[in-house]
């Protein structure tokens, strides 16, 4: 799967599941308050990226992730 | 108005009930069903009472993992009985073996069969001590591969968990060893049926002002704010509190959650497709009088070392735990022996659109069947059972999914992964500011895990660390 079709297939899963306007995601938006993630739901967004592409996030590596463009950047180095 | 309202009177709920209205909080549990107590439920047939899902509790000794929480539930005065010093015992493939309460005189036990796994045995109890949250990612099996070099000992090791679901590939270290460790430390029965625990927990509430309501199906939660508004019963009445705690399976809380806009579809997602463990087999055997005396040890019996594969394919039945109920007329006669097996939910599907009672014969028959089984594996360690049996009552995953509500009648809730330890782990805190989770299903199963669980729960709501 290329870069860009990770973008556009996450983004609209993410708008989709998060209930927020697909429009105000963007490479460098910060990924928390665009998803309005909190110690729950940030749950949630690990359990999509797993569900839809068999990538874990690790607890270790969580902190690192803070933009849309660092969550694509994991995914494509990640997936299997 | 309540300060907080309880769904589903499990074990869960009714310990969060007696721990929040201890600390002065008005409390109101509702029940759906009839009877309060959820598997901590007993029921009574002739002059027998039987329980579905409290056979021994572990740690109750002073000091232990379970005293200060008992102590602090007001359960520490139920007439608990110490089991033998040999608490449970393991037959496989026809060879005997003790579990012996203490850690170093379980090592020491085993050591006696296994000479040459002594060092190991004393790292395995070690490290059962020193469980931490970071074991919810070591995945169970791999690690007694690691420890244990003699297959036969590591099926031995494990032979008692049958009180969790064995996944080789998913099963975290942490689950196992909370599901071992406290029985190792000491184990107890209670005389007396569950009923007995439930009553003590539904009086303590009361005593303290609080309520506790069966016939109560809570339907509809509504939202105002991002915090849960009111509880809709089935019948008509709304109830209102500053807090809401749900007692009941994830999966089914979200259902009451639909219309709540706080709730997003992610969470209920996530929820919803939770994997949930695998069920139990039980059946329920009076003995007749005089015929058998009582013992105060669990015996698990296996025909050959399989323990960790037998959950997928158990058919005929490979393994089954034998645990006997104390005479409540102080005799040493035994009049009642529940035999229990591990029953995944695709041996259920040809009845999965049946109720209770109304199953059909083929259903009656794949009981009596299952049954026999169980009671020809028993016959090991208590020859002769088939002739000693006077009644027997049986239950599979299908009636615990009908009188407890439990999707698929999973025994041990919502399935844990040492692969995916963030998304099967749960918080007991949920999307809504006011609604607290707790149960078999967030963190860990069994009475211990449930209890510590409530306490969890509960200390999100009193927002101090006396809980």
């Amino acid at each position: 799967m290329t870069r860009e079709e990770i973008i556009a297939e996450i983004n609209a899963e993410l708008a989709e599941e998060f209930e927020i306007d697909e429009a105000t995601i963007t490479p460098d938006a910060p990924i928390y308050q665009t998803l309005e993630l909190d110690s729950l739901s940030l749950v949630d967004l690990i359990g999509i990226v797993q569900t839809k592409y068999g990538v874990l996030i690790s607890k270790a590596e969580l902190p690192t992730i803070k933009t849309f463009a660092q969550l694509y950047d994991y995914i494509e180095q990640h997936q299997k | 108005m309540h300060d907080v309202l309880i769904i589903g009177s499990g074990l869960g709920g009714l310990e969060c009930g007696a721990l929040l209205a201890k600390r002065g909080f008005r409390v109101l549990v509702l029940e759906g069903s009839n009877q309060p107590g959820g598997c901590m439920q007993s029921f009574r047939r002739g002059r027998l009472h039987y329980d579905t899902g409290l056979h021994y509790v572990g740690g109750l000794a002073p000091g232990q993992v379970m005293h200060q929480a008992f102590a602090q539930l007001g359960l520490l005065d139920l007439p608990w009985q110490r089991m033998d010093e040999d608490f449970d015992h393991v037959i496989i493939g026809g060879r005997h073996f003790a579990f012996r309460q203490g850690y170093e005189a379980f090592a020491e036990g085993l050591a006696k069969d296994f000479p040459h796994q002594r060092e190991a045995l004393h790292s395995y109890v070690q490290r059962l001590q020193n469980i931490t949250a970071d074991d919810m990612d070591i995945c169970a099996y791999d690690y007694l591969r690691q420890t244990f070099s003699d297959e036969l000992l590591l099926n031995v090791v494990s032979a008692a968990a049958m009180k969790t679901e064995l996944r080789r590939e998913s099963l975290p270290l942490f689950n196992f060893a909370h599901t071992c460790s406290s029985y190792i430390e000491s184990s107890w029965r209670l005389k007396g049926n569950g009923n007995m625990l439930v009553n003590k927990l539904i009086s303590i509430i009361r005593e303290a002002g609080g309520e506790v309501r069966t016939n109560s199906k809570v339907t509809r939660l509504t939202e105002a704010d991002g915090r849960i508004e009111s509880a809709v019963c089935a019948d008509g009445q709304t109830y209102k509190a500053e807090f809401y705690i749900s007692d009941i399976h994830p999966a089914v809380l979200c259902e009451l959650l639909e219309g709540c806009p706080t709730v997003r579809r992610v969470f209920r997602r996530r929820m919803e497709a939770a994997e949930n463990t695998c069920g139990m087999f039980t059946a329920q055997l009076s003995i007749k009088p005089g015929a058998l005396r009582y013992f105060a040890h669990n015996v698990f019996v296996y025909d050959k070392p399989n323990v960790w594969t037998m959950t997928e394919e158990n058919t005929p039945v490979k393994g089954v735990m034998i645990s006997a109920r104390v005479p409540e007329d102080s005799s040493d006669d035994l009049r009642q022996i529940d035999l229990l097996t591990p029953m995944p939910w695709h041996e259920c599907k040809a009845w999965a659109e049946t109720r209770v009672g109304r199953r059909g014969e083929d259903y009656n028959a794949f009981c009596r069947q299952k049954t026999e089984q169980c009671i020809a594996l028993a016959e090991q360690y208590i020859p002769g059972l088939h002739d000693m049996v006077e009644q027997c009552y049986t239950s599979t995953p299908l009636t615990y999914r009908d009188y407890l509500g439990n999707p698929e009648g999973g025994a041990f809730g919502m399935r844990k992964d040492c692969r995916k330890s963030m998304l099967t782990f749960h918080s007991v805190g949920s999307p809504l500011q006011n609604l607290f989770l707790t149960g078999q299903s967030i963190i860990l199963p069994g009475i211990e895990g449930v209890t510590m669980t409530a306490f969890e729960t509960c200390s999100k709501i009193t927002r101090d660390n006396a809980i």
